[in-house]
């Protein structure tokens, strides 16, 4: 149903009250008017009657008939009034309008018998002498106490009508004169109420437009006066809201433009939300030719859509390595994909981030086959020089201590690099296995570990005569490489034999704490100042430099360790009380 | 029930688009193994074939489903026909582009190093041709359909120009006739899929069209 416009709502129900109240008080006016007029017609004629009868009494009593229909017909041409004149047994003496001889006996007449009896009779009813519409008032004539007859005085009812018909139609023009004036006026009263409110629909439509620097003019009524003022501080708000939303909308821009890392916000049906800058070059896209358009249209990278795929469908953040080709080039990108909700918690879609680790993967080869290129490189002069040192040791053999000494040196050294060489290779070895995943864990017995180790030092222990005590049970087993786990003890036991004094006690216990497995290497020697403790493991850190090297230590050992824990998803940690001894923990999960 | 076949049909385009990245790729791939003589990836893109071969199978079946379900008419059904064929043709690409892999591999086994005729320059082409025919596919293109229909000839004339290098190069050098028959299976290949490059730009024509310009010169 079409909408009225306040107008026609206000319009035609002020037309309708006016146009009410105007009938309602015609209406009441003329019907007032009308019962004026009869009763003064009846006054009028009561008192025509009444000096009728004056003049009529002495020819009644004497009967006197000619006289009276004579006298009648006189004033009833003066008065414009018929009169008649009736005995008191009905019949007619005289007559203003009609011979008397002609008329039959009135004493049945309603006006006429209420006279007869005493008392004002007036009736209105069709005049069958006149054929026509009269009003009739009858009044009794009395002589001595006795009614001789009547007077009766009448009128024609149209004389009545006509009067008032007048009176009518004047007051009908001026009812419609007056509706006229109500008409305009209210029309007029209407859109003085409807007009405001029509300004301020205009108002309100331009602020839903945008235009919210405009604003309304506060007039009228206090209502509509409040209503504008409300409207404008609405704007005011609106306006304030809008260019917070643009300005964090553009600073949410800039921030993601700016970001070196590509990031791509997909929603629940793989079509692009969102893409920064960065990503789109990753791609070789356009942000805005994409934006709304599904994965499977823009970026034709069979692996980015499996993993957008992933992205969308997990639960938890993802994260993977992806190949892309840009051209005939390779870009190896590290991808994290989260997945993106809304205010209510709901799942809208994913978010991933792309880091271009090419450059960085390359760089990381380059330095792991640097170093085992280095140490490879380094292994062989050494070993000439270790060889030819040892020979030309061998051929001095009786010389003096003056020509054998620098050749014990170069010998000593010679070892000392070959084994920090060593060290080193094994240290890139085992981080690039552990960074490739490649080191494979077993559930393997400790036991054959632990005793291996003490087979591989028993030579040392021997010379420095070191009782070694080992704790372990047959049957515990855990996840480990059991090569690097013996590498890893060997280490911990030459430390413990290496400072321990000659004769003294060297103790490796096994223990299952909870989840854990722990391997304990315990000695009874020098034991380590508690400000070195943080700095144990790592590479080339030394206690007591010079001791060490005498010791001929390469600085590298407990590094090893501490890989060969990560290694093992474990951890190495150290207690140590200077002068009575160290023991080292290794902890490994036993799952 | 026709927004039902509107989702469907949808997402009919999502599976092919995504069929048509790994099949691009894979022939991107093939041709970096044969220039970096990387066996490696080579064997990757043999496997891959069979991820290929089972999307095939998926897609037709989804099609067939569509066809049977909701009886789609006019642009419906040619785009469900043109999606039928795209995926035909590049079902065969994915194998044109293992049997790339297969000669990688035993070219390094063979220790053939250079290629008889220029093998990059018409792997650009032929890779340019596909990624032609697939973005007319995406985004409903006639020009570009039409520009990857023309590239074919191109690509014909440098497979005959290799034929005849190393019918040469054989005839030079009986010792590497091995290798030389592996390059000739490559340049076939790479000739074999500009082909089904035309025909999933003809089939994107007349999904667009509904004429079909195969055939006419």
């Amino acid at each position: 149903m079409k909408k009225l416009r306040l107008l026609w709502h206000l319009y035609p129900a002020f037309l309708v009250i006016t146009l009410v109240a105007i009938l309602a008080v015609t209406w009441y006016v003329s019907s007032a008017l009308r019962q004026f007029h009869i009763v003064q017609t009846e006054k009028n004629l009561t008192a025509r009657a009444n000096l009728i009868i004056d003049q009529v009494q002495d020819d009644l009593t004497r009967g006197n008939a000619f006289n009276l229909d004579e006298l009648s017909k006189r004033l009833g041409k003066k008065t414009e009034t018929r009169i008649t004149i009736i005995l008191n047994d009905g019949k007619v003496l005289a007559d203003s309008r009609e011979n008397p001889q002609r008329m039959d006996n009135h004493a049945r007449r309603p006006e006429v018998a209420a006279a007869l009896s005493g008392s004002k009779g007036v009736s209105t009813r069709f005049s069958r002498t006149l054929q026509q519409n009269q009003m009739y008032v009858a009044l009794p004539v009395s002589a001595d106490g006795t009614i001789i007859g009547c007077v009766r005085t009448s009128i024609p009812v149209t004389a009545i009508g006509e009067t008032l018909e007048a009176l009518y139609q004047r007051i009908a023009g001026a009812g419609f004169l007056i509706a006229v004036v109500l008409a305009v006026l209210s029309l007029w009263l209407a859109r003085r109420i409807s007009q405001p409110l029509e300004r301020m629909r205009r108002g309100a439509e331009r602020f839903a437009l945008g235009e919210l620097d405009r604003r309304l003019p506060i007039s009228g009524a206090e209502e509509l006066a409040d209503l504008a003022g409300s409207l404008n501080d609405m704007a005011a708000q609106l306006d304030e809201r809008f260019q917070t939303v643009i300005r964090q909308r553009n600073e949410l821009e800039a921030v993601l433009s700016s970001m070196v890392e590509g990031v791509l916000a997909v929603d629940n049906n793989e079509t692009i939300i969102r893409i920064n800058r960065a990503a789109a070059n990753l791609f070789a896209v356009e942000p805005e030719t994409i934006i709304t358009r599904p994965v499977q249209e823009v970026l034709r990278k069979a692996e980015l859509q499996q993993f957008i795929h992933d992205a969308i469908s997990a639960k938890e953040p993802i994260e993977r390595n992806l190949t892309i080709f840009r051209g005939n080039q390779e870009v190896l990108l590290q991808a994290h994909g989260s997945p993106l909700r809304n205010a209510q918690e709901k799942k809208i879609g994913a978010l991933i981030v792309f880091n271009d680790i090419t450059r960085l993967r390359r760089l990381e080869n380059l330095r792991r086959d640097f170093v085992a290129n280095v140490s490879h490189e380094l292994k062989t002069p050494i070993t000439a020089i270790k060889g030819w040192a040892e020979t030309l040791r061998e051929s001095k053999k009786d010389a003096p201590d003056e020509e054998t000494r620098p050749i014990e040196v170069i010998v000593r050294q010679s070892d000392r690099l070959n084994a920090i060489v060593n060290d080193l290779l094994d240290l890139s070895r085992i981080e690039q296995e552990q960074e490739g995943a490649k080191i494979e864990l077993q559930q393997a017995p400790i036991r054959p570990v632990i005793d291996a180790t003490a087979q591989a030092c028993s030579v040392d222990l021997e010379k420095k005569r070191i009782a070694l005590t080992i704790v372990c049970t047959d049957s515990l087993k855990a996840p480990i490489n059991p090569p690097l786990l013996e590498q890893a003890l060997i280490n911990l036991l030459n430390n413990a034999i290496k400072y321990s004094p000659e004769q003294s006690r060297v103790i490796i216990e096994t223990a299952e704490n909870g989840p854990d497995l722990m391997i304990k290497v315990t000695d009874f020697g020098c034991g380590i100042p508690t400000n070195h403790l943080p700095r144990l493991f790592e590479r080339f850190y030394r206690v007591d430099v010079a001791r060490s090297r005498e010791m001929g230590g390469t600085g590298l050992g407990l590094a090893i360790v501490k890989h060969i824990a990560q290694a093992h998803h474990g951890s190495i940690e150290v207690e140590s009380s200077p002068g009575k001894g160290s023991c080292f923990t290794l902890t490994l999960p036993l799952r | 029930m026709t927004g039902h076949m509107e989702r469907e049909i949808s997402r009919l385009k999502k599976s092919i688009l995504a069929l048509a990245a790994v099949v691009e790729e894979s022939v991107k791939q093939a041709v970096i193994a044969l220039e970096k003589r990387d066996t490696e990836l080579a064997k990757k893109i043999i496997q891959g074939d069979l991820a290929v071969n089972q999307q095939e199978v998926e897609l037709e079946e989804e099609c067939l489903k569509i066809l049977a379900l909701h009886q789609p008419v006019a642009a419906d059904l040619r785009f469900i026909v043109a999606v039928l064929k795209i995926n035909n043709d590049l079902e065969r690409i994915g194998d044109l582009a293992a049997n790339m892999a297969d000669r990688t591999v035993d070219l390094v086994e063979d220790r053939a190093d250079t290629a008889p005729f220029d093998l990059e320059k018409m792997a650009d082409k032929v890779e340019l041709m596909l990624e032609k025919a697939l973005d007319a596919l995406v985004n409903y293109d006639i020009k570009l359909a039409n520009e990857a229909i023309e590239l074919d000839d191109e690509v014909d004339q440098m497979h005959k120009q290799s034929f005849a290098e190393v019918k040469k190069q054989i005839r030079q050098n009986p010792e590497q006739m091995d290798a030389q028959i592996n390059y000739l299976s490559i340049s076939r290949y790479l000739e074999r899929i500009a082909d089904l490059a035309t025909n999933i730009a003809e089939d994107v024509v007349y999904m667009i069209e509904g004429k079909i310009v195969r055939h006419i010169l």
